[in-house]
């Protein structure tokens, strides 16, 4: 049996009478780079902090390590943690930030932690600004700083909350590639909190995704992606429709009844008859004239001009969804099309509850 | 460059009332102390008092008595404040109101207070005595004691409330970040809190020496006349002796004091704005 970085087993917080995370168990394993990743105020930002010591964890034990650190204090715990506000030591400079956990931990002589933190300064190349302040920096160099603060005392995991939540589009972008090239040079495990999925699915090898203080779906990113499991994964992992429709498994192949007359085809045996909800990405839908041999009749909605693509609302009798489509062909609002889904790109997802 | 001179004329008004209502009268009294009835220049009365053992002894002891008043204030108030800071907010209101209140009530009224306290037979002395520390009839009243113990009281929300402000301004995450780089609770306040607090510290430091080192009636009160400090030698020579000129040049001579003070502070605080 390999040992897990961390390990939680049924975790549990309550804040007063209000449990907030409700029994997570989880196991990270070393080098991995997981994302947490769910709504906001559905757990991921507390359940971080447990993992850090500096949240007390109602019931249910937090392994790091090997060693039990449920009721350790945050100094004593071998981790790093990177906050969404970066928490730079104001009255200290770049270089005494990235020292600060090194002096504090005891770790090395002070020529080898001089060299440590050039060395961490470069990877994140701050070093230039290594004698500034930190209200000196603009918010990126900020955030490089945090990073560099937190990985140069190579914890055994590496904590970060929504470090990229501050920064702009581009910014953030260029950041994503600079963290996953400093996941691969320092091979730190790492847990990363975020309520964007892109995020969380071009960054980690693990997605969890929470919801409500419970694990929903977890998996590699192609699976969560693709394979949502419940309504609220397909939901959350974005750009999915969900329609609630009744299967008709009429003639052998089954097909998910819009309204009368306008039925979706299925692939064969994937559901019985009887309420459903079934769910398809907006990338997927297939948009045709009016005048086409296939597809079921719909009307255009609204159309939305996203540079690279264009999104419609379609609406079909009392339902609607989002498609996603390449500025190729054009339609208008308020437009009679006719709407074609790969009936392998449309997924049963359980009865609807409703 | 416009911006400059639309911060002069905001600023305008409110330079023209602190003309009128401080730097006028202040100056004038000021200025009696370096002229003769005639109206001419003369350093003499600053000199008698700086030639003066018995002036200079009770300069030394304004100077020492104000300093051990701030490092009293400081020394308590930093972990006073920093509690004042963590607790919730409902607590920390009353806790303001707690320390706040007794400046609602007259000095004087809590000066007659610590008399009784502190006098022959009150209580600090009668639950020294039972403690076994002292002999019958000892009283704290006339001891540079009873009078650090007065304006600690008094001079003690003016530190808390500088340093609380600065505090509470901090990012708690800096405190949480130092524990998961390292550092113990009090390690993270010794090395965090402490130096971000630094400006509240000593703008508060700051107000309570001035205040303590021009304060008349507590000291006077609890010293006693065998206990002078400058303020009430100042109040004395102007009431008693009636020596307007030589009570002018006291006066200059704490001014100034202060004002040297307050050089090295603003260097201070800009090191720390950055
Ligand atoms: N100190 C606290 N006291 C009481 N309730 C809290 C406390 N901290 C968090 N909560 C509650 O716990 C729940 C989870 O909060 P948490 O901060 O973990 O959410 P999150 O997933 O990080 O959200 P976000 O994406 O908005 O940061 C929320 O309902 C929040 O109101
Ligand atoms: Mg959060």
């Amino acid at each position: 049996m390999t040992m897990a970085a961390v390990e939680l087993n049924c975790v549990t917080k309550s804040f007063g009478d209000v449990q907030v995370i409700k029994g997570v168990s989880l196991a990270i394993r070393k080098g991995e780079f997981v994302s947490l990743l769910g709504p906001s105020g559905c757990g991921k930002t507390t359940l971080l902090r447990m993992i850090a010591g500096l949240e007390k964890v109602t019931t249910g034990s937090i392994i790091i390590g090997g060693t039990n650190s449920t009721r350790l204090p945050p100094e004593r715990r071998d981790i790093a943690m990177v906050f969404q506000s970066y928490a730079l030591l104001p009255h200290l400079t770049v270089r005494e930030n990235v020292m600060f956990p090194l002096r504090m931990r005891r770790l090395g002589r002070k020529d080898e932690q001089q060299r440590r933190v050039d060395e961490v300064l470069e990877m994140v190349q701050l070093g230039h600004l290594a004698n500034r302040r930190p209200r000196e920096l603009s918010g990126g160099q900020q955030q490089r700083v945090a990073v560099a603060r937190a990985v140069v005392s190579r914890p055994q995991v590496l904590l970060l909350d929504e470090p990229l939540s501050n920064l702009d589009a581009r910014l953030r972008e260029s950041m994503q590639e600079e963290l996953i090239q400093l996941h691969r040079q320092t091979g730190l495990t790492t847990v990363f909190v975020t309520h964007d999925q892109e995020e969380a699915l071009s960054l980690s090898d693990r997605v969890v995704l929470l919801n409500e203080g419970r694990i929903e779906q977890e998996g590699a990113p192609t699976d969560l992606y693709s394979a949502p499991a419940t309504p609220f994964s397909a939901s959350f992992m974005g750009s999915s429709n969900l329609l609630d429709v009744q299967i008709e498994a009429a003639k052998g192949a089954p097909c998910a009844t819009l309204a009368p007359g306008s039925a979706l085809p299925l692939e064969p045996g994937c559901a019985a008859a009887g309420p459903a909800t079934i769910t398809f990405r907006q990338e997927d839908v297939q948009l045709l004239p009016a005048d086409a041999e296939e597809g079921i009749l719909a009307t255009v909605e609204t159309r939305l001009f996203l540079g690279s693509r264009i999104r419609y609302v379609i609406t079909a009798g009392a339902h609607r969804f989002r498609c996603l489509a390449s500025p190729g062909h054009s339609f208008a609002a308020g437009q009679a099309i006719r709407v074609r889904i790969p009936p392998g790109r449309i997924r049963v997802i359980g009865r609807t509850l409703a | 460059m416009a911006s400059h001179r639309e911060d002069w004329a905001i600023a305008a008004p409110g330079l023209l009332l602190l003309l009128l209502a401080f730097l006028v009268p202040v100056g004038s009294i000021l200025a009696l102390g370096v002229r003769t009835e005639g109206g001419e220049f003369t350093p003499a009365y600053v000199i008698r008092f700086l030639t003066e053992p018995y002036y200079l002894g009770i300069s030394w002891r304004t100077i020492k008595l104000s300093v051990v008043i701030t490092l009293v204030c400081a020394l308590v108030g930093f972990p006073f404040a920093y509690i004042m800071a963590r607790v919730g907010p409902r607590l920390r209101l009353w806790l303001v109101i707690l320390i706040t209140l007794p400046l609602m009530t007259s000095v004087v009224v809590r000066t007659f207070g610590w008399m009784v306290l502190l006098g022959r037979g009150g209580l600090v002395p009668d639950i020294m005595r039972s403690l076994g520390l002292v002999r019958r009839n000892y009283t704290l009243m006339h001891t540079e004691v009873a009078i650090v113990v007065g304006m600690v009281q008094i001079l003690f929300p003016f530190m808390v409330l500088s340093i609380l402000g600065v505090i509470l301004r901090m990012d708690p995450r800096l405190e949480e970040a130092a524990r998961v780089m390292g550092c113990t609770f009090l390690q993270s306040v010794r090395r965090v809190v402490l130096p971000v607090a630094t400006p509240g510290i000593v703008a508060g430091s700051l107000l309570v020496f001035t205040l303590s080192a021009s304060y008349f009636i507590t000291p006077s009160l609890l010293g006693g006349a065998r206990l002078p400090v400058l303020a009430g030698s100042i109040y004395e020579t102007a009431t008693r002796t009636q020596d307007w000129p030589f009570a002018a040049a006291q006066s200059l001579i704490l001014f100034t004091a202060v004002l040297l003070l307050l050089f090295p502070y603003i260097r201070l605080t800009r090191k720390a704005g950055g």
